[in-house]
């Protein structure tokens, strides 16, 4: 007996997710003329643009003087170089549009009536040039309407929710040399509310699944979602990923309770002038907190842990007392620690208690995972490339295209606050644009006998026996992907990792599955383990070959990668047989006078550090009291951060 | 702690106990924390929604001692029972099948004909309705949304009536989708002919169940009977037979 149909059906453009990338592409698309399919296994507009805080980066908000050209180099000071510039360039050229198309959705920001503008927040952020961040009541919440209204108002969109990609399908092009030699045909669905698989053929499928980080659940304030799924199903189909060992760490996230494990409570920034991280015993690990990378934060926690002195829930404590206790400047401390990251800091108070929420004791906190840099390898228009450099597109895949954060390239090392909603727009119009051409231009009908090993596969799944539970290897390979290629990793961890991903993939063949089609969790949990593989190993591959520390990835078996060495991006495939391959694309260097000048800001920062400590207790308060009121000004509050932002972590805008 | 969690396997309900260990001394854990440890233990493929764990998304939203709550921020007590919610049909566990919602308002929301100055204010009641989280906690005890069901739930519809197919969208209407509409209405970029077709698609969805009804509760704390239902009721005035408007 059949466990579960399979029902055909044909489009111009499937797009995979409907966060903020994916809404975007496929309003454009259905805009364009192409008829689209949105898959998306949350709910409509269900997304870590949801959950998210909701700022973005709108170029000029703030500024005449915000030029295209400055954006796109302050995108790759931040980077670490590793940014592909055409990538940048788009960025920069598309924000403002991007966002005003946004607005047309329903996004409603506060208005500048002095500059008629959107109103951005009151200071150039830490990492960014100039004044355009654009916060929003309700934060991400506003952006979620937004994704739901585009896709639920264009009657041209069909869309299917609670169902999941499962496999790309491709087939060979017989062209010649100057052209893909794959393209894409179509994908097949699980839809879990109807209990069905849908064979979808299409010429066009724009990836905007989002991230990874649920790798590293429960250690991570993203939604379940992020298995990585759209890396797993465009390596697959034999795609190329880029720096995919960048995934960015928040160092201060909650290690406790349990209900609030992963959340964020603060970022470098927040620990402020007097924030230190100390060990179990209380020796201090890390002091001048606030001018810190993330990644050096993690690392000093991860250290204390690895030597065996960390706090009870694998973590270190933030200790932010001595803020706290100065008579004059401590007051305005609370406040500046209440205003600038609020969602962190409600998150902390609730968590850990009044005490802690009065900074009257130290906070436990540990590393958590936020965003992926890396992703699929594409060009500025999330069209797959491959080969060189900046890459081909001649060389990808024909009709697979990236947006949103499973794109690879934007962001290279290291990613500017308020830029991911930008980047969701940007490139979902262009992704959802470029693939309605692709699906216009197409006209080769598809062979079904291309799905049909695939449904085969599927279908045999439904009914599986082996006595494994996919939700219980989820977990263990969760607690394995923190330890071996976590917020730190050492080559002997990468290799242990690899290996127990052989294992892992023995073991996923005798996961049990019930028979029955619909809403099948034990499928769902399979499906998404597999993809969990999948981007572990990517992970793996690139982690273990960028031998050095750069951006998100700490390497405490290795040096730090210089500023001023030349820049690489790693790249990974699969191959047929399934192992992956890892190779180095060189990217062009910022020019060596503002790499010299970042560098000398980044001394003089250290050396304040150190001169603060230094002086006595009373001349420190007043100092500091004057340092916050110049910071909060007039309104008393602090300039808002996001986490994930570089004003965030004042210490990584010197990173190039 | 004890608590009983509802599945539901092809249409079949069984009652599972679950004996959740605290995991720190003292934990107070919420009820999203008891599915997933019971997901990781004794039932590896219970089937439930979540996302964020932190009130965001609105997806995990389940009936505790058959009341609607958001499970990621609901403190779990001895002897709860947690079930799907029930006015939504079932799918498997405590999955519901959400999409007959936002599918009715499909055609319904091109009310918002843009300007050409994007740069207008919006009014706060736009940002306190832009608050919605689309958790469905709403749907309890809606006597509008009750008409999909022949005025009740899903799982007791009575004898010869055919449960109505979410992948058409319903026809009857629920405090979510008057206030998307509502949100149409007071955003200042929308025409008013536009804010007129609002209110017919309020109406035909069911605003006279409105009248007279004692109203209803939000998840979050958005007051619909005030922003919502009562502005929708005193536009729609004489149009609706016994309006208060
Ligand atoms: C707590 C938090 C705060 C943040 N704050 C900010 C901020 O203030 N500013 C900023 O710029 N960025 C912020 N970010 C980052 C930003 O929110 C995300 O990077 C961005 O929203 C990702 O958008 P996306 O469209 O690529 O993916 P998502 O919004 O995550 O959407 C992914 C979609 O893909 C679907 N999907 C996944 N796999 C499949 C599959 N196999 N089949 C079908 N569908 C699938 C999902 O259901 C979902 O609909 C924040 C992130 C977090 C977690
Ligand atoms: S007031 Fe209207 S929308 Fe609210 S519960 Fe009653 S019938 Fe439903
Ligand atoms: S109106 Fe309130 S209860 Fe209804 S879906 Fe929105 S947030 Fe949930
Ligand atoms: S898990 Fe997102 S609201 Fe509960």
């Amino acid at each position: 007996m059949m466990a579960i149909d399979t029902e055909w059906r044909d489009y111009d453009v499937i797009v995979v997710g409907s966060g903020g990338a994916g809404a975007q592409a496929a309003s454009v698309a259905a805009e364009e003329g192409a008829r689209v399919l949105v898959v998306s296994k949350d709910p409509i507009g269900c997304s870590d643009t949801k959950i998210s805080e909701g700022i973005a980066t709108v170029r000029a908000s703030g500024a005449d003087d915000d030029t295209e050209e400055g954006l796109s180099v302050n995108l790759r000071m931040g980077g670490g170089d590793l940014n592909v510039a055409a990538i940048t360039d788009a960025f920069a050229e598309d924000s403002q549009a991007g966002y005003d198309r946004l607005r047309t959705q329903g996004l409603r920001p506060s208005i500048d009536a002095e500059r008629h503008t959107p109103q951005s927040l009151p200071l150039p952020l830490g990492g960014h040039t100039k004044r355009r961040s654009v916060g929003h009541k309700n934060s991400g919440i506003a952006f979620g309407h937004a994704s739901w209204h585009a896709v639920i108002q264009e009657s041209r969109i069909d869309y299917l929710e609670d169902a999941w990609l499962l496999d790309l399908v491709t087939e060979e092009t017989g062209a010649a040399e100057s052209a893909p030699s794959r393209r894409v045909v179509g994908g097949l669905v699980y839809d879990a509310s109807r209990g069905l698989l849908v064979a979808v053929r299409a010429p066009a499928v724009v990836i905007a699944a989002g991230g990874l980080s649920t790798l590293f659940f429960p250690k991570t304030d993203t939604m379940r979602g992020n298995t990585g799924d759209g890396y797993a199903v465009a390596a697959r189909a034999g795609a190329e990923l880029v720096d995919m060992e960048q995934v960015q760490f928040l160092p201060f996230c909650l290690a406790s309770p349990p209900s609030y494990e992963g959340l964020c409570a603060g970022e470098p920034v927040t620990a402020s002038f007097l924030g230190v991280l100390r060990d179990r015993n209380g020796k201090i690990i890390l002091d001048g907190v606030y001018l810190r990378t993330r990644a050096e934060c993690s690392a000093a926690i991860m250290r204390a842990v690895e030597a065996g002195n960390g706090s009870p829930n694998g973590g270190a404590y933030l200790d932010m007392t001595a803020n706290k206790k100065q008579p004059l400047s401590g007051p305005y401390f609370m406040r500046f620690l209440q205003t600038c990251l609020p969602s962190a800091y409600n998150n902390a108070r609730q968590a850990l208690g009044k005490a802690a929420g009065k900074c009257e004791v130290e906070w436990e906190v540990r590393p958590g995972a936020h965003y992926q840099m890396g992703g699929i390898r594409a060009d500025e228009h999330g069209a797959a490339v491959g080969g060189d450099g900046a890459g081909d597109t001649a060389l990808g895949i024909a009709g697979l295209f990236a947006a949103g954060q499973a794109m690879g390239g934007v962001f290279g090392a290291n990613r500017l606050g308020s830029t991911a909603l930008t980047e969701n727009v940007v490139f979902g119009t262009r992704a959802g644009r470029a693939a309605a051409e692709t699906a216009r231009a197409s006209r080769a009908a598809p062979d079904d006998a291309a799905f049909a090993p695939l449904i085969a596969e599927t279908v045999k799944r439904f009914g599986q026996k082996g006595g494994e539970a996919g939700s219980a290897l989820k977990l263990e390979l969760q607690r394995e992907s923190w330890d071996c290629i976590g917020p730190v990793r050492t080559a002997a961890r990468i290799d242990r990792m690899a290996s127990l991903i052989g294992e892992w993939r023995t073991r996923l063949d005798r996961v049990s599955i019930p028979v029955h089609a619909v809403w099948n969790q034990a499928f769902v949990e399979f499906a998404e383990l597999r993809n969990m593989l999948e981007t572990a190993e990517a992970v793996a591959t690139a982690a273990r070959e960028r031998d050095g520390s750069v951006g998100g990835h700490v390497r405490l078996d290795g040096r730090n990668i210089s500023a001023f060495s030349t820049p690489y991006s790693t790249v990974v495939r699969r191959d047929a047989d399934g192992g992956y391959r890892v190779r180095r694309v060189a990217r062009p260097r910022q020019p060596l006078k503002r790499l010299v000048s970042y560098k000398m800001q980044e001394n003089w920062r250290k050396l304040q550090v150190k001169m603060l400590l230094m002086m006595p207790k009373g001349m420190q308060d007043k100092k500091l009291e004057k340092r916050y009121r110049a910071i909060m000004g007039a309104s008393g509050k602090a300039p808002e951060i996001v986490p994930g932002g570089a004003e965030g972590a004042v210490g990584e805008a010197t990173r190039a | 702690m004890k608590v009983e969690i509802v599945t539901h396997r092809d249409g079949e309900a069984t009652v599972v106990d679950y004996d959740y260990q605290p995991r720190v001394e003292g934990e107070r854990p919420m009820v999203l924390d008891v599915l997933l440890q019971a997901q990781a233990t004794e039932m590896p493929d219970l089937a439930f929604r979540y996302g964020c764990r932190a009130r965001n998304c609105g997806v995990c939203t389940v009936d505790i001692n058959d009341k609607p709550r958001i499970a990621c921020r609901a403190r779990a007590r001895e002897g709860d029972r947690i079930s799907p919610v029930a006015t939504l049909p079932v799918l498997s566990d405590l999955v519901v099948r959400r999409d007959g919602i936002a599918r009715q308002m499909r055609g319904r929301l091109s009310g918002g004909a843009q300007g050409n100055d994007l740069n207008v204010e919006a009014p706060e009641a736009y940002h306190d309705l832009t608050a919605c989280i689309e958790c469905y906690a709403c749907l309890d005890n809606c006597p509008m949304h009750a008409r999909n069901f022949a005025g009740g739930l899903p799982a007791d519809m009575p004898e010869g009536h055919e449960l109505p197919d979410p992948g058409e969208g319903y026809r009857w209407g629920n405090p979510f989708s008057l206030l998307k509409l509502q949100r149409i209405r007071i955003d200042p970029m929308t025409t008013d002919a536009g804010r007129e077709a609002a209110l017919d698609h309020a109406m035909d969805l069911g605003l006279d169940a409105c009248v007279g009804c004692p109203g209803c509760k939000c998840g979050v704390g958005i007051d619909l009977k005030g922003q919502v239902v009562g502005e929708l009721l005193a536009a729609a005035g004489d149009r609706l037979p016994d309006g208060d408007g």
